[in-house]
Formats: C-alpha cells, sequence, structure tokens
C-alpha cells in the first residue's frame, strides 16, 4: 500500500490525466482534430486496460494460474447478471453474494 | 445568467436526470473500494476529488494497494482515461471562444455520461449562452451526485465486516463497465487478448505485464476491426 505524500503524490498524478485526457482538445480552444486512425485505436483502449486489469485477479489464484476459484465464479454470475438485466445493483448483490457463499457458507 | 442560458441549463439537465441516477451506485462501490483498499476518509475524499473518474478510480485502486511503481499506476490511469481523448476532441468546437476558466472547467467536469448524452445537442446549437446552460448544468449535477454518494460508502465502508472481501466490488465494477464494450467482436477480442496477455506475461520485471498485454489487446482490436471490414467487403 502507498502511503503518506506519496499517496498524495500519485493522487494528484492520476488526477492529472483526468484532466490531461478530457481537456486534451477543449482546453487549447482552437479546431484541431483527430487522425481518424488515433481515434479507431483509441476506442480499443478502455476495454484492453479494463480487462488486463480483472483478468489477473479472476484467473490467478496466489499468484497461480488456477481459472477454477471463488472469484471467477462470482465473476461469471456478475456478467451474467450484466447481461441479462439492466439494475445497476444487481450485479454487486449476485457477485458479492455468490463470493461470500462459496467462502464462508461453503468453506472454498 | 441570462435566459438563453437558462434555457439551456433546463434542456440538459432534463436530458440527463435519468441516466445520472445510474451514478449512485457507482459512487458508492468506489467509496467502499477506496476504504476498503486502505485509505482513509480524507485520503478517499481527495482522490474522489483529484481524479473525478471511476475507471481510473477503481482501476488504479489495486495498483495502489499492492504498491505498484508510480509510473505503472499512473500510466493505468491514462490509458483507462484515453477514451476522454475521443470525447474531448468531438465536442471542442462546442467550446471554441468560451473563456480559458470554463474550458478548465470542461476539462475536468466532462464525464461519459454528460459526452453520450448531450454532445449532440452541444454540437448543433449556435447559441454560446445556451451551450453553456446545457454543459454545466448537468455536469455539476453529476460531479455533485458523484461525491455525495462516493462520501456515503466511504463513510458506510466503516459500518462493514472487514472480511467480506470488499475490494472484490473494484473488480465486479470493473466487469461490468467491459460487458456493454464488449458488445462489439472486435471489442471482445481487444478484451481478451489484453486479459490472457496480461496474465501470461505478469512474469515481466517491473510489471510490465500490465503495459504489454493491454497494448496487445489494443492491437488485437484494431487488428479484429480491419479484418471484420476486409471480409465485409469481400
Amino acid at each position: 500500500m502507498i502511503e503518506g505524500v506519496w499517496l498524495w503524490i500519485t493522487l494528484a498524478l492520476i488526477g492529472s490525466t483526468t484532466i490531461l485526457t478530457r481537456g486534451s482538445f477543449i482546453i487549447p480552444g482552437e479546431r484541431a482534430k483527430l487522425p481518424p486512425v488515433a481515434q479507431r485505436v483509441l476506442r480499443y483502449a478502455p476495454a484492453a486496460a479494463l480487462a488486463a486489469l480483472v483478468a489477473p485477479d479472476i484467473l490467478l489464484d496466489a499468484g497461480h494460474f488456477d481459472p477454477f476459484n471463488t472469484k471467477m465464479a462470482a465473476a461469471l454470475a456478475v456478467i451474467a447478471a450484466t447481461a441479462y438485466w439492466r439494475n445497476p445493483w444487481l450485479p454487486f448483490f449476485i457477485g458479492m453474494g455468490v463470493l461470500l457463499v462459496l467462502r464462508k457458507g461453503l468453506g472454498w | 445568467m441570462n435566459d438563453s442560458f437558462r434555457r439551456g441549463a433546463k434542456e440538459g439537465f432534463g436530458a440527463l436526470f435519468p441516466l445520472s441516477l445510474g451514478l449512485i451506485p457507482w459512487a458508492m462501490v468506489t467509496g467502499v473500494a477506496m476504504r476498503s483498499t486502505g485509505l482513509s476518509v480524507v485520503e478517499s475524499m481527495g482522490m474522489n476529488l483529484l481524479v473525478f473518474a471511476g475507471t481510473a478510480q477503481l482501476g488504479t485502486l489495486p495498483l495502489i494497494g499492492s504498491g505498484a511503481p508510480l509510473w505503472l499506476i499512473v500510466l493505468t490511469a491514462l490509458v483507462l482515461n484515453l477514451r476522454f481523448v475521443i470525447f474531448s476532441a468531438a465536442l471542442a468546437p462546442a467550446f471554441v471562444g468560451q473563456p480559458l476558466r470554463r474550458r478548465l472547467l470542461t476539462g475536468y467536469l466532462l464525464v461519459d455520461g454528460v459526452f453520450a448524452v448531450l454532445s449532440e445537442r452541444l454540437l448543433k446549437a449556435t447559441d454560446p449562452h445556451w451551450r453553456w446552460g446545457c454543459f454545466i448544468a448537468p455536469a455539476a449535477w453529476c460531479w455533485v451526485l458523484w461525491q455525495v454518494f462516493a462520501f456515503v460508502g466511504v463513510i458506510g465502508a466503516g459500518a462493514l465486516p472487514s472480511d467480506w472481501s470488499l475490494e472484490f466490488m473494484a473488480t465486479i465494477a470493473l466487469l461490468v463497465m467491459l460487458v456493454p464494450m464488449a458488445a462489439s467482436r472486435p471489442m471482445l477480442v481487444a478484451a481478451l487478448v489484453g486479459g490472457i496477455a496480461t496474465v501470461m506475461l505478469r512474469g515481466m520485471p517491473l510489471k510490465l505485464g500490465l503495459v504489454a498485454g493491454i497494448a496487445l489487446g489494443i492491437a488485437a482490436g484494431f487488428v479484429a476491426e480491419r479484418w471484420q471490414d476486409d471480409r465485409r467487403r469481400a
């Protein structure tokens, strides 16, 4: 865990990426355009990054590849809940529910 | 505060209000996730004010928690925020001629929902007062909702049991954002390659596996899109 002054520096730098990206074309105030190729490539950045952040948490167990774990089961339930229902709270209840039942109830 | 500003504000607020309520669970989950990563109440709200971007907050929390190198955390936040460059470029014509402080404020407040719902209205409008009202009223409302309900989560997290693996809420939130994105084939390819490559490259030094995995995912999505286009044309 990053702490103290370094945490605040980290948070400020993360925050600067918010302004840099959201303001990239608006703050200069000119009629600049983004090349079409750059637009197409940038579209894939969030999906690739989100998956890259999620995958190690659900595919690894204590650093070893093991797709059959409680987090994977919970993640599949979350994907199903998101794909079939529109309720924004449901994935959180179902995901945490599956994880806690498997871990606490069944002792996995 | 002239009349056309007020009419623009009313129009923008009315259009975004129903969708904005969807921010409430996000904000609360983000609040809980910040606390269960180990941030204090003040640090959590500091992050919420400084960053004001749910995906970047949720995505960097595991890295902050595991003490990842600073550059990796900032680079990850940047990648998660890259979509805003597209939004910013698309909306820029609507803000040409506005004073710098308004453009700076826009650079802070331009969240996904505001762009998705209002960009067409903002670009079509010709009256700068109407336009500013139509942007700033709903954008400020989203900011208030986000801060208030993140605070509810930050405070509420203390009342929840500590052995419930609540940090998993961040992973759930990232998945919930990912699922609708992966509806198109190339986007699904980008996600699958990005995720699997990151896991396979986890042995790389300096946690470079995450950066390499994301880069491979983006490249795979782009290639899949080209391939899909070629097949359609053939």
